[in-house]
């Protein structure tokens, strides 16, 4: 699974998934362009990480609930490297509240990060892909189809993001264009720790059927996969990675009756 | 206009409180600022200076005044830069 001489722009790829998935791209041989927002020093951190393993790094700041970031974004991509094989729509972020008290501007900031970035950098990016084929991968959540505390918003964002990785799985597969997305159950970032704190999320290794929580790596490795030519015919899916949460509930309840029995 | 004119239309802005009631002592939380105006006013103030202030240094603000006085800061050492 080479992904040799491929040239990457990971959104959000400074910390956290965004981080893990720059790192394993560069681990199979790929460039990776580094894309952060409001922290520069995670990013160049990530970069130096990604050099030390014989590719190139380059980092670019863009606020990708901005179309016009993403515009000077793409622009400079197009201008220095004139092409582009892997967009890692990977940049979010939420407002955490109850549906009641979700807002337009709380409405609006979730929706333009998590949502129409990926179609707008999809749309920049195809075009450099244009003639060479490209692969798109896109982060979503199990709050896409389940209903967590306080997550309407940011769960509502990743339910159209999985709508329209479909959409344009199906609209860009003649120019060779792979479409698709991962979704995680509760990841262990810096981004988890704030909702355990604020107890909104609760840690739930134990209550994985795989028996640990869910790390960046393990979203990373996925990702890496639907980049490789092997994940040439997976088009618009969403591949969900949470050690089985999602299909164990009743086994769950089993698992945690043996713990405190 | 100064930077603290500049940073306090900004905050006004966001906020949708009248500029002329922000003084250094307002806090976001006097002006009924919630976490994602917070968000946006240092992102928009990071635009229109050009400079970037990391989430460690925003915690530390306890006022309005602290806010303009890390942007003062920011700008004088990029403009000798």
């Amino acid at each position: 699974m080479s992904l040799e001489g491929k040239l990457a722009l990971v959104t959000g790829g400074g910390r956290g998934i965004g981080k893990a998935i720059a790192l394993k791209l560069a681990s199979q041989g790929a460039d990776v362009i580094v894309n952060f927002f409001r922290h520069r020093d995670a990013a160049q951190e990530t970069a130096n990480d990604i050099e030390a393993m014989g590719v190139k790094a380059e980092i670019i700041r863009a606020n990708v609930g901005d179309p016009a970031k993403i515009d000077e974004m793409f622009d400079m991509i197009g201008n220095k490297f004139g092409r582009l094989d892997i967009l890692i729509s990977n940049a979010a972020s939420g407002v955490g509240r109850p549906v009641m008290d979700i807002d337009i501007k709380a409405w609006e900031w979730t929706m333009n990060i998590n949502v129409r970035a990926l179609l707008l950098c999809t749309q920049r990016a195809a075009r450099l892909m244009d003639g060479r084929g490209g692969k798109v991968v896109s982060i979503s959540s199990l709050g896409s189809f389940l209903a967590w505390p306080t997550y309407a918003v940011v769960g509502v964002s990743k339910a159209a993001l999985e709508a329209l990785t479909r959409y344009l799985a199906i609209e860009l597969a003649p120019q060779s264009i792979c479409v698709n997305a991962v979704a995680a159950s509760a990841v262990e970032t810096e981004a988890l720790k704030f909702y355990v704190k604020e107890g909104l999320v609760k840690d739930s290794h134990h209550v994985t059927p795989a028996g640990r929580m869910v790390i960046p790596e393990d979203v990373a490795n996925v990702v890496a996969f639907l980049c490789s030519e092997e994940a040439f015919m997976i088009r618009g899916q969403t591949i969900i990675v949470d050690g089985g949460t999602s299909v164990g509930l009743l086994a769950l309840a089993g698992r945690e009756d043996d713990e405190h029995g | 206009m100064t930077v603290e004119e500049q940073t306090r239309e900004i905050v006004a802005r966001i906020t949708h409180v009248d500029k002329s009631i922000i003084t250094r002592e307002s806090t976001f939380k006097g002006m009924k600022a919630d976490s994602l105006d917070v968000v946006q006013a240092l992102v928009a103030v990071e635009e229109a200076f050009e400079i970037e202030i990391p989430d460690e240094e925003a915690q530390k603000f306890q006022n309005f005044g602290d806010f303009v006085s890390y942007v003062e800061n920011r700008v004088a050492q990029k403009e000798k830069v």
